[in-house]
């Protein structure tokens, strides 16, 4: 949940980024550092392994200055991907007030988009929460991938039930940046409107 | 709507009873540092010597130690490590969990005892659970603080921002 310090005036924000391994979430932060402005962005903080695999999270601070008097920042997380991390997954998801899921779009990856987006229900309704109501925006990154092996978009709706829940969806190719600012822009609206 | 979606709103009062609070932890224990966390990674308040420039990241990380000792907890069966202790050469932290929601965390060195550090830091916790609670029951509505045209102006912020 999102925290209001009235006295300092200060609006915090958490969002994290969750999908499978290696479809992109890291990606997606290191775009987001490279181009927002410097008095904006905060170090970008990794616990990664030696072969640059997520281990605990990334970590990037925004400020979005003050709105309205208030200072407002965004904490930007990435979960590490792979199965063996869900426990650490649960921990970097405490406290969260918003959801990137981030899908990779090759037909060969569905069934693990689809276990990743299951196990991320789960955590959310451990966390008392309700998963419907929770601010979640979907993006299919790798848009780019050969023909052969590209999920068209149409059945990753069906399979991660995109339309039935009402998500924004974004198509995305975070290695170049397309779409990573509109996935921004999409999840911190959803936050903002559950502030 | 739904309570854990609610934001904690921390009023001007109860955040000087929180930085009180961390200002006497600190001197009563001679620690260098104490900061008060939400669960989330966010600093609610930071009291000690110097102006630390990393506060964000520290909070951030220690959040997630602590998160992690958690789901740690669970798989040995056990509630929750409700504290924890890292020793360093220099420096050592102390972190305390106040009622599943906020997290203290004391930066001591080794001029300060441990015994010590533990014994205040459960007087403090104590202290800070209660303010915790008259927190929580104030339910004051989100455009009282904010303001009815916040989300309007916030989201001209988001798209000047975050553009491509």
């Amino acid at each position: 949940m999102a925290l209001i310090n009235v006295a300092a005036r200060e609006i915090h924000c958490k969002i994290v980024y969750y999908g499978p391994g290696m479809c992109g979430k890291t990606t997606n932060l290191r775009y987001i550092h490279s181009q927002v402005p410097k008095e904006v962005k905060g170090d970008l903080l990794s616990i990664a392994t030696e072969t640059e695999r997520t281990l605990f999270f990334d970590f990037l601070p925004l400020d979005l200055g003050k709105v309205r008097g208030f200072q407002t920042r965004f904490h930007l997380y990435t979960v590490p991907g792979q199965v063996l991390y869900e426990r650490t997954r649960v921990a970097v998801l405490n406290g969260a007030d918003g959801v990137v899921f981030v899908a990779d779009s090759n037909k060969s990856k569905m069934q693990e988009n689809v276990n990743s987006l299951k196990e991320l229900a789960q955590n959310i309704t451990r966390q008392n929460k309700r998963f419907a109501e929770f601010p979640i925006v979907m993006q299919y990154n790798k848009r780019d991938l050969p023909k052969e092996v590209l999920a068209p978009v149409p059945t990753m709706d069906h399979f991660l039930g995109v339309t039935r829940m009402h998500w924004p969806r974004v198509e995305a190719v975070a290695t170049v940046g397309t779409g990573v600012f509109e996935t921004l822009r999409a999840i911190s609206r959803a936050v903002i409107s559950k502030l | 709507m739904d309570p854990q979606l609610t934001s904690i709103i921390v009023p001007t009062e109860e955040l000087r009873h929180i930085e009180e609070c961390l200002i006497r932890l600190v001197e009563d224990t001679g620690s260098d540092y104490a900061l008060l966390l939400d669960k989330s990674g966010q600093v609610i308040s930071s009291q000690g010597d110097g102006d630390r420039q990393d506060i964000t990241a520290l909070g951030a990380l220690i959040a997630g130690v602590f998160a992690s000792s958690r789901e740690v907890a669970k798989l040995l069966r056990e509630r929750d490590f409700r504290a924890s202790f890292q020793q360093g050469v220099r420096e050592n932290i102390f972190i305390a969990l106040i009622e599943e929601q906020w997290i203290l965390c004391i930066i001591f060195n080794k001029g300060t005892h441990i015994g010590l550090v533990k014994v205040l830091t459960k007087k403090a916790t104590d202290e800070l659970a209660s303010v915790l609670e008259r927190v929580r029951q104030q339910h004051k509505a989100r455009d009282e603080v904010l303001g009815s045209s916040f989300r309007t102006s916030m989201e001209d912020t988001i798209d000047l921002l975050f553009r491509d």
